[in-house]
Parts: structure tokens; C-alpha cells; sequence
């Protein structure tokens, strides 16, 4: 019966009842009335009519059971059955449960982090219309180069695209009153910042545009986090006082527990958000369209503006502005916004990944139906006696899918009810796995939309491995199978030709597995080999903020003189401490794969007519003994001295990059640059020496070209934010402590934080490629292994059903060596379509791997290669296994076999 | 369950039923009584198996169901034979000289 009709029966089914009653009275009536023309009085008539009838209500229940009731039995038949067979088949039952649980498991596990970091919108009103702004100078390719605060009112006030727009700039400040000085996440905004994200305290209140000062605003908003850490979430925290680098501040409210800032920070989540109005002290009065002060910039967009529109005006908007300030934009350096929703921006980077490893992982499930359909297959063959007495017997095909099937689904609900349980006892576990980079992972949690991921992927699942199965067994003709049954053989050759293209198929998913794994290998072995241009080992590093005031007066370190003997003051100490070979101090970018940039404009002496095209540099500064401490060689000229001060000349060393750029005959050195009018607040717009050239550092990451930068000696240039670094062979930990007291010891209000060794450094970079290596990796295994399973066992079956023939062909005189070759090139017909079609899968699919390699092209010739080699040598390996087992059969035993 | 008891039955009750249709036109007690007359009242059709078997072969589309008068200005519920129930009925009567001859020819050996 359809299941359309089936529906018509239902809604029709009050109609029917009334049409069966009817009925039924008018047979009872017709009865009697012949019972009376028979000559029975009418009492006795009507009661032999009712008895001979029987229960008139029993009979109604049984032809209405035609309909819906009777579907319903035949589901909680099925339901049943499939319990005993599965209960009578334990070994089964627990391998294919324990197959599609650990299949499904990973399958929800990725997807309720896929579904957290990617799919879930951001949690604020209207996150579609958040962007971060980029400010890029095309024309010398330098992107994310900052905003000035001209450029953030006109934006703000002109450009008539944006609702609200607000800087975000994450500054480590510290935090001073407590037991010792302690570093916070700080994160400076506009007052209109939580406001525009549609954001709300859960205790007093978050700053809005009323706080608004040309200044820093004396009240603040902390993260649930700061509160509870440190203030135990005293509910009476408001209106307290905080003093962050040296000003007090006040506590306005504090933001939800779930509220996390949607973009960059430095090292850790925001605790502290300040807003400021960018033109006062501490920021430079008056603010200069020139000077690119502000890192980060989110915006929301006008309702019903896409990012596209906007991103069309504001071309427009960018092209006006630069005509009428052709100074600060001067055409060949192509100066131009770009919006990206964010996001895109927070996840973006690892988007490709997770995909990629969703993608994997249902192809690991994949592989797992495909074995178990061949599992299925065989045992449908043995209990193809079963079926087809049932058959004959009058039970329809429809009838024996459903029963099948009903079989399958059980398993795959039961291994998905098992797996999401895990899920949910190990959800912890497995977050910690994770690389602490990925965005978002705040957000995982198990939601209705995880959860009917779960039960579609079971239900689809069990659908896969029982349909063909399902079809294949009661699709042959039920004489053939009474009789193959009955002499006790089992799979037909079509089933055996099914069986062998599911085991091909797996072959085939399994290479796509293996050769993507593969090729992130190679990319992460090229990527390990990348000489990064310093020394990482032995080397420890630390970080120290000196604080700046609000009011200039009150800075303690507000000359470049006080800095920079603080600078030597701390290097004279730390070198000092058993253990430590040598020492230097740098910015905050001087620490390679940091994502902290400093760029800056340069004009070069020599090319003053050329000085349109605005070349960029990364600005580091650094103390003379960065490079030897860090092994990275200079090329040419000298290294800076301890006499590069502020009393001596002005000097640079710039990296290989700079000076191949602008000095291809290698004449760098003796050359002259300088910051053209861009930090106004200091004087030197003195020419600038170039003294050396030096070998590159890969500061961007391993897998990412060097920028042109310039050194400057911290000496002449001493900045706020440092690095520590010590070459030593002490333990790091010991280490950190004694230079925290030493830098104490000489202000006790500085805190040192971020201690970790190069090494460390560098495994962090790696950690989020190593993640996607390994898990790929393991997936891939796995998806070896089962195809192994599911070669070997196909391929132990067929021999198992052919003894007789062996017995026949050794008999006759055939060496066991014959039959291995027989067997072997069977298997290996399925080896190599496997093989075929995984190339051809491969060849389509790595191509979206696309940005997580290096080095390494999408279709690698010799990952190909080597990887199909090595799956055809253990697929091979899994046939040749029964099939040297099927030779050691004694021939005459052979013969018998029945 | 009864209907394991009529599923049993329902082989040969469907071919009793259809055969009877084939003559024409009939209300479910006109089929009981038809059949018990024709068999010399060797055959009884129970209710009980009788309108499930109708409902279900109805539901199969081997027959169609009509209201209509009876004989003596009753109303009853007619049943008719579809052209797939005609099909049916040829199956089935096959089926069964075939299962008769089979049976006979053992008989006649045994």
C-alpha cells in the first residue's frame, strides 16, 4: 500500500466507519429477514442472524486494521523482528554499533564546532551588518595599515554608509593597586561601541555617547571574566576604582558572561574596555590625517545596505577624499577601505579547515556504511534461505524492505543515540583538543540544530549501509535462491559484483583521504625546513609595558631618554642572572609571528621624486645585541653599538627584503631614508643612515614573505612596549620569575607577563596546521584501516565460497603459487578501479586544500603517486592474506567442502 | 492475532470472492450465500473473514464497493470487479489448477 493512499485512508477514515457499520447492519438485516421467510419468529431470526455473525464490534476492528492500524502493526512487527535478529547476532550488533557511533560521534563532534564557529550567526542584533574597516595602500601592497582619526570622523560623519562606527584597539595596560602589578587585555573604543553591537550590561551599565570626552572616559565596563577574577564577582563592584597604567578609572558595569570582543586582541580575551575620543592627551592634538595611530576599526552598516553597496560608495567616498587631500593621499600610493563582514573576518582563517576536516570526517562515516553495507550483504546471503521460503510463503518485497530496513535504521539510531551521548559526556574533552586559536569556540554548545544534525545523520546513515543490501536480497528470484540455499552456498555473482564495487569505493574515499592528509604532511615538512632567519632554541622571551598616563605630565617615562635608560637599565641587570648568555630587549614587533604591526611611510634620499609610490616598513626597535642573540647574519655593514644614541647619528640597519627592493645593486648601506613629517610629536625628521643590511626574519609566519622592515637602535628610539629576550640555558619558569624581580626592582609598578620560550613560540604557530595534520591524519588511518577491513573481508568471503573450485584446480595439478596469482589479480581488479577513481576524486577535490598548503601544489605528482602506492600495497597485503589461506586447504578436504 | 488465522484463509477466500464477482455485481451476504449454495453448503464463508478480505482486496484495487438497493429494496454495500481483479482471478485460478494437479499427481503416485 503507498503510503499516499495510506494517508487518504486516514482522513477518509470516519467516512469508512460509518460505511462499514452500515454494511454490517444491512448483512445482519438481510440475514434475519431470511431467517423469518425460513420460519423463525423475528426475535429468534435477529438473534440467530447476530450469532452466526459474530461480534459485530471485534469484526469492525478488523477490517478497519486495513488502514493505519494495520500499518502501524506491521511497523511494530518489523521493530521486533529487527530486535531479535540483532539480538541473535551480538558479535554483529556490537562491531556495527561500535563502527557507526565512533563514525557519527566524530561526525557531531565536528559538526557542533562547525556549527558554533561558522553557521551560527554572531550573537548580536543584526550581525550581518558588522564590519571590520581595513585601510590598505594598494599601490605599495601594504594592507591593514591603521586609520587616522581624520579618516574616522569622515567615515563617521560624511561617508553616509555606516550607522555607528568604532575603533577597537587591544593594548596591553597595567593594572596596579593589588599585591603586584598585573598586565589586563585593554581595549580602547568609542563611546558609541557597545551600543552599536547591541550589547548590555548584566550589572549597572556599559559607557555610551553622553560619556563621550575628547580624552579617555573615566568610567569603564569590565568582562564577566576581569570581575570574577579579580573581584570574586562581588556584586558591589560598581562604582569602585581601578588604576590601569597609572589612571583611575572607574567601573560603570560589567558585560555578560557570553560577550566576548568580536575581533583582534593581544593575547588573551578583553577585560577592560576604555573609550576614548582620540583627541586629547595621551593621543597626539590635533590628530593628523597622515598619522595612522588607530589599528582597528568595526562599523555597522545602514539597515539594507549590502557589504557590496557599501563597499561601492565608499570607493567613491575614498576616490573624493583622496582628490582633496592629494598630500596625505597621493595617488600612486592607491590608498582604499575595505570592508569585510565580521564574521568572515573572525573565522575566516579557519573556515577552509574546519570544512576540510567536516568533509573528511564524512567520508571516514562514508566508508564506515560501505563496510557494514558488505557486512550486511554477506549475512543477507546466508539468511537468503530465510527470505526466500518467507517469499514464497506470500510475504511481499515491500513488506521485506521495510523489515530489512527497519533493521538498519535500528542500528544506526541506537549507534547514533550512543555517539551523541558520548558527545555530550566528552564535550569538554574534546574542546581542550582543539588549538586555542580557533575563534568562536565559546559558542559550542549543543543545540537543537546539533541535535537534528545528529538524528538526520543517523537516519541518512542507515539508510546508506541497509538499502542496497535491503534491495539486493529480495530482488533475486526466489527459486534461484531456494535453490542455491539449499546447497548451502550463499552470494549470487551479481551480490558478489556488489560487494566488490562497495569495496572499490572505499578504496577510492580512502585515497582522497590519503592524499589530502599527505599533502598537508609535505606542506607541514616544507614548512618545518623554512629557515625562519633566527635561532629559536635556548631562547626565552618576555614582555614589559611601561603604562602611559593619560596626562603626559604624570609619565615617568614620557623622554625617549628616561626609556631608553630604563631599556639599559634592565638589560645591565638581566645580564647579571646566572645562566644567561646574552640578553636584548625589542618592540613589541620584534618578536617573530607576533601580530603586532608598526608601519610606517618612509621617503628615501635618493628617490625624493619618486616619493609617490610611499614605500611601507615595519618600524622595529631593537637593542645591538637582537641579532647575534638571535644568530640571524648580517649581511652587510655593521650592526648598531651601544654608542648609537640619542647623542650619536642617526642610524638603520634594513632587512634583505627592503634593500633588494629599493637597492637591487646591493649599494643599501651609506643611504639615507627618514619618516617624513609622520610622528609629529617627535622632531626627528632628520635623515636616517642605513649602516646595514641584514639577513631576513620570517616575522609574518613561516609560510609568509618577509615584509620590508626597518631597525631602528632602541637606543634613539625606545618604545613603550618590549620584549626581553635571553639566551640561557636555565628553565624558562625560574627564569620569567627572576626577571620580573629585576624589572621590579627597578619599578615596582611594571609588570612581566607572556613568558615563553622561541620554541614555544614557534610550536604555537604551528599548532593550528599541526591540528589539521593530525586529525586528517588520523581520519585518513582510519579510513585505511576499514578499507583493509572491507578488502580482506570480500576477498576472504569469495575463497571461502570458492574451496570447492581451488580444491578442483589443485587437484588437477595447480600450484598454490597459481591459485595466489588468481586470487592476488582479482583483487587487484578491484584495487585498481578503487585506485582509478580515487585519483580522479583527488584530482577534483585537493584544490580546495588549497590555502592550507605550502609549498606544495593541489595535484603533487608525488603525493599522488607515493600515497596510491602505498594503498594499493596494503589493500593488496589485505587480499593476499585469505587468499594464501584459501591455498593451505587440503585439497581432498577441498573437494568435500559442500 | 486473528489475522494470522485469516491470512490462512485468505488465499483461497480470495479466489472464492473473486470468482464469485466475475458473475456480477454483489452484496457481501449475497457472496456468502452464493458460495454456500454453489458448494452444496461444503463451503462457509465466515463474516469475520469475509469484509476484512473485501476491505483489503478493495484497498488493492481488485475490486470496487458501491451502494446500492438489494433485491428487496434494501440498502447494501455491492461489490464489483475491477479489470485488475480480473487479472487477479485468472492468476489465481492458474494457481490453483496448477496446486490441484500437483496434489492429484502425488495423490495418485503416493
Amino acid at each position: 500500500m503507498s503510503l499516499l493512499s495510506r494517508i487518504r485512508g486516514l482522513l477518509g477514515i470516519e467516512r469508512l466507519e460509518r460505511d462499514l457499520e452500515e454494511e454490517l447492519r444491512s448483512h445482519v438485516e438481510m440475514r434475519a429477514q431470511d431467517n423469518i421467510a425460513a420460519g423463525m419468529s423475528p426475535e429468534q431470526a435477529r438473534y440467530e442472524a447476530h450469532k452466526q455473525f459474530g461480534n459485530m464490534a471485534l469484526m469492525k476492528e478488523d477490517a478497519r486494521e486495513m488502514d493505519i492500524v494495520r500499518w502501524l502493526e506491521t511497523a511494530e512487527q518489523n521493530f521486533r523482528y529487527a530486535v531479535r535478529m540483532l539480538r541473535r547476532n551480538p558479535g554483529f550488533t556490537a562491531v556495527a554499533i561500535l563502527t557507526l557511533a565512533l563514525g557519527i560521534g566524530a561526525n557531531v563532534a565536528t559538526f557542533t564546532v562547525v556549527h558554533a564557529v561558522l553557521l551560527n550567526p554572531l550573537p548580536f542584533p543584526h550581525p550581518e551588518q558588522l564590519v571590520r574597516v581595513y585601510d590598505d595602500l594598494r599601490g605599495s601592497n601594504s594592507g591593514d595599515i591603521g586609520m587616522s582619526v581624520p579618516e574616522l570622523w569622515d567615515l563617521r560623519d560624511k561617508s553616509g554608509v555606516f550607522q555607528d562606527i568604532s575603533v577597537a584597539w587591544p593594548v596591553d595596560a597595567n593594572l596596579t593597586g593589588g599585591e603586584r602589578p598585573d598586565r589586563v587585555e585593554f581595549l580602547g573604543t568609542n563611546t558609541n561601541y557597545f551600543t552599536m553591537l547591541g550589547v548590555r550590561a548584566q550589572l549597572g551599565r556599559v559607557y555610551t555617547v553622553e560619556d563621550s570626552q575628547p580624552g579617555f572616559t573615566e568610567g569603564i565596563t569590565i568582562s564577566d571574566g576581569f570581575w570574577h577574577r579579580v573581584f570574586g564577582g562581588d556584586p558591589n563592584v560598581l562604582g569602585k576604582k581601578i588604576r590601569l597604567d597609572g589612571d583611575l578609572y572607574t567601573i560603570l558595569g560589567v558585560l555578560p558572561p557570553g560577550f566576548r570582543h568580536p575581533g583582534r586582541s593581544l593575547g588573551s580575551e578583553v577585560e577592560v574596555f576604555a573609550a576614548a575620543g582620540f583627541n586629547a592627551a595621551p593621543f597626539p592634538v590635533p590628530p593628523l590625517r597622515s598619522v595612522r595611530l588607530l589599528p582597528g576599526t568595526i562599523a555597522r552598516l545602514k539597515p539594507g545596505l549590502s557589504v557590496a553597496q557599501a563597499q561601492a560608495r565608499l570607493d567613491a567616498f575614498t576616490a573624493e577624499l583622496s582628490r582633496d587631500f592629494p598630500v596625505e593621499y597621493p595617488p600612486a600610493a592607491k590608498w582604499g577601505l575595505r570592508l569585510v563582514q565580521v564574521q568572515d573576518d573572525l573565522v575566516g582563517k579557519v573556515r577552509t579547515e574546519l570544512l576540510v576536516l567536516f568533509g573528511a570526517v564524512g567520508c571516514v562515516l562514508l566508508i564506515a556504511c560501505v563496510n557494514l553495507a558488505n557486512l550486511l550483504l554477506a549475512r543477507a546471503a546466508s539468511r537468503q534461505r530465510e527470505i526466500a521460503i518467507r517469499q514464497a510463503l506470500g510475504a511481499g518485497r515491500a513488506r521485506l524492505i521495510g523489515q530489512l530496513l527497519t533493521e538498519s535504521l535500528l542500528l544506526a539510531t541506537i549507534s547514533g543515540a550512543a555517539a551523541l551521548i558520548t558527545v555530550i559526556i566528552l564535550k569538554g574533552w574534546l574542546l581542550r583538543l582543539a588549538p586555542a586559536d580557533i575563534p568562536r569556540l565559546n559558542e559550542v554548545n549543543l543545540s537543537p540544530g546539533v541535535l537534528l544534525f545528529a538524528f538526520a545523520v543517523s537516519i541518512v546513515t542507515g539508510l546508506i549501509f541497509g538499502l542496497t543490501p535491503a534491495l539486493q536480497t529480495v530482488r533475486s528470484n526466489q527459486v534461484t535462491n531456494l535453490r542455491e540455499g539449499s546447497r548451502g552456498s550463499g552470494s549470487s555473482k551479481h551480490q558478489m559484483k556488489i560487494s566488490r564495487s562497495l569495496v572499490a569505493s572505499e578504496i577510492a574515499l580512502s585515497l582522497v583521504l590519503l592524499i589530502a592528509a599527505g599533502l598537508l604532511l609535505r606542506s607541514f615538512w616544507h614548512l618545518i625546513e623554512v629557515r625562519p632567519g633566527f635561532d629559536p632554541h635556548h631562547v626565552v622571551t618576555a614582555k614589559i609595558w611601561l603604562a602611559v598616563p593619560n596626562d603626559p605630565t604624570k609619565d615617568p617615562y614620557q623622554t625617549p631618554e628616561k626609556r631608553a635608560a630604563f631599556h639599559r637599565e634592565v638589560l645591565t641587570r638581566i645580564r647579571g642572572l646566572a645562566g644567561v648568555e646574552q640578553v636584548a630587549v625589542g618592540s613589541q614587533n620584534s618578536l617573530p609571528m607576533s601580530s603586532v604591526h608598526f608601519q610606517l611611510r618612509f621617503t628615501i634620499e635618493s628617490m625624493a621624486a619618486d616619493s609617490e609610490r610611499a614605500p611601507m616598513a615595519e618600524i622595529v626597535g631593537i637593542s645591538p645585541d637582537y641579532f647575534p642573540l638571535l644568530k640571524t647574519p648580517l649581511m652587510q655593514g655593521r650592526n648598531f653599538r651601544d654608542e648609537d644614541d640619542s647623542k650619536g647619528q642617526r642610524v638603520a640597519v634594513v632587512n634583505e627584503t627592503l634593500a633588494r627592493k629599493y637597492w637591487p645593486e646591493g649599494d643599501a648601506v651609506g643611504q639615507h631614508v627618514r619618516f617624513g613629517g609622520v610622528l609629529p610629536q617627535s622632531p626627528n625628521i632628520a635623515w636616517i643612515t642605513i649602516v646595514g643590511v641584514v639577513s631576513d626574519i620570517k616575522s609574518d609566519g613561516l609560510d609568509a614573505a618577509s615584509a620590508p622592515r626597518i631597525y631602528l637602535p632602541v637606543n634613539q628610539s625606545p618604545s613603550y612596549a618590549m620584549v626581553v629576550y635571553l639566551r640561557a640555558n636555565a628553565d624558562p619558569g625560574t627564569l620569567g620569575d627572576s626577571v620580573r624581580r629585576e624589572v621590579q626592582s627597578i619599578d615596582p609598578s611594571i609588570p612581566v607577563f607572556g613568558v615563553m620560550t622561541m620554541d614555544e613560540l614557534v610550536a604555537k604557530y604551528l599548532e593550528q596546521r599541526r591540528f589539521a595534520l593530525q586529525l586528517l591524519g588520523v581520519f585518513a588511518g582510519v579510513a585505511l584501516l576499514l578499507a583493509s577491513i572491507g578488502i580482506y573481508g570480500v576477498m576472504a568471503y569469495t575463497f571461502s565460497q570458492r574451496t570447492n573450485e581451488i580444491g578442483i584446480r589443485m587437484a588437477m595439478g595447480a600450484q598454490r603459487g597459481d591459485i595466489l596469482k588468481i586470487a592476488v589479480s582479482e583483487g587487484a581488479v578491484i584495487v585498481v578501479f578503487g585506485v582509478a577513481a580515487g585519483l580522479v576524486g583527488s584530482f577534483v577535490l585537493t584544490r580546495f586544500l588549497q590555502t592550507m598548503l605550502f609549498d606544495v601544489k593541489p595535484t603533487d605528482p608525488i603525493t599522488f603517486a607515493a600515497i596510491s602506492a602505498l594503498l594499493a600495497a596494503v589493500a593488496l597485503a589485505a587480499c593476499f592474506v585469505p587468499a594464501r589461506r584459501a591455498t593451505r586447504v587440503d585439497p581432498l578436504v577441498a573437494l568435500r567442502h559442500e | 492475532m486473528a489475522q494470522a488465522k485469516n491470512d490462512v484463509l485468505s488465499g483461497t477466500l480470495a479466489l472464492l470472492v473473486l470468482k464469485t464477482l466475475a458473475r456480477g455485481a454483489m452484496h457481501g451476504y449475497g457472496i456468502t450465500l452464493h458460495i454456500q449454495r454453489v458448494s452444496n453448503e461444503a463451503l462457509r464463508v465466515e463474516e469475520g473473514s469475509l469484509y476484512p478480505a473485501l476491505h483489503r482486496m478493495e484497498q488493492d484495487g481488485w475490486i470496487r464497493a458501491e451502494w446500492g438497493l438489494s433485491d428487496n429494496n434494501r440498502r447494501a454495500r455491492f461489490y464489483e470487479l475491477t479489470s485488475k481483479g480480473r487479472k487477479q482471478l485468472a492468476q489465481e485460478e492458474k494457481n490453483w489448477s496448477q496446486l490441484t494437479e500437483a496434489v492429484a499427481s502425488v495423490l495418485q503416485f503416493g
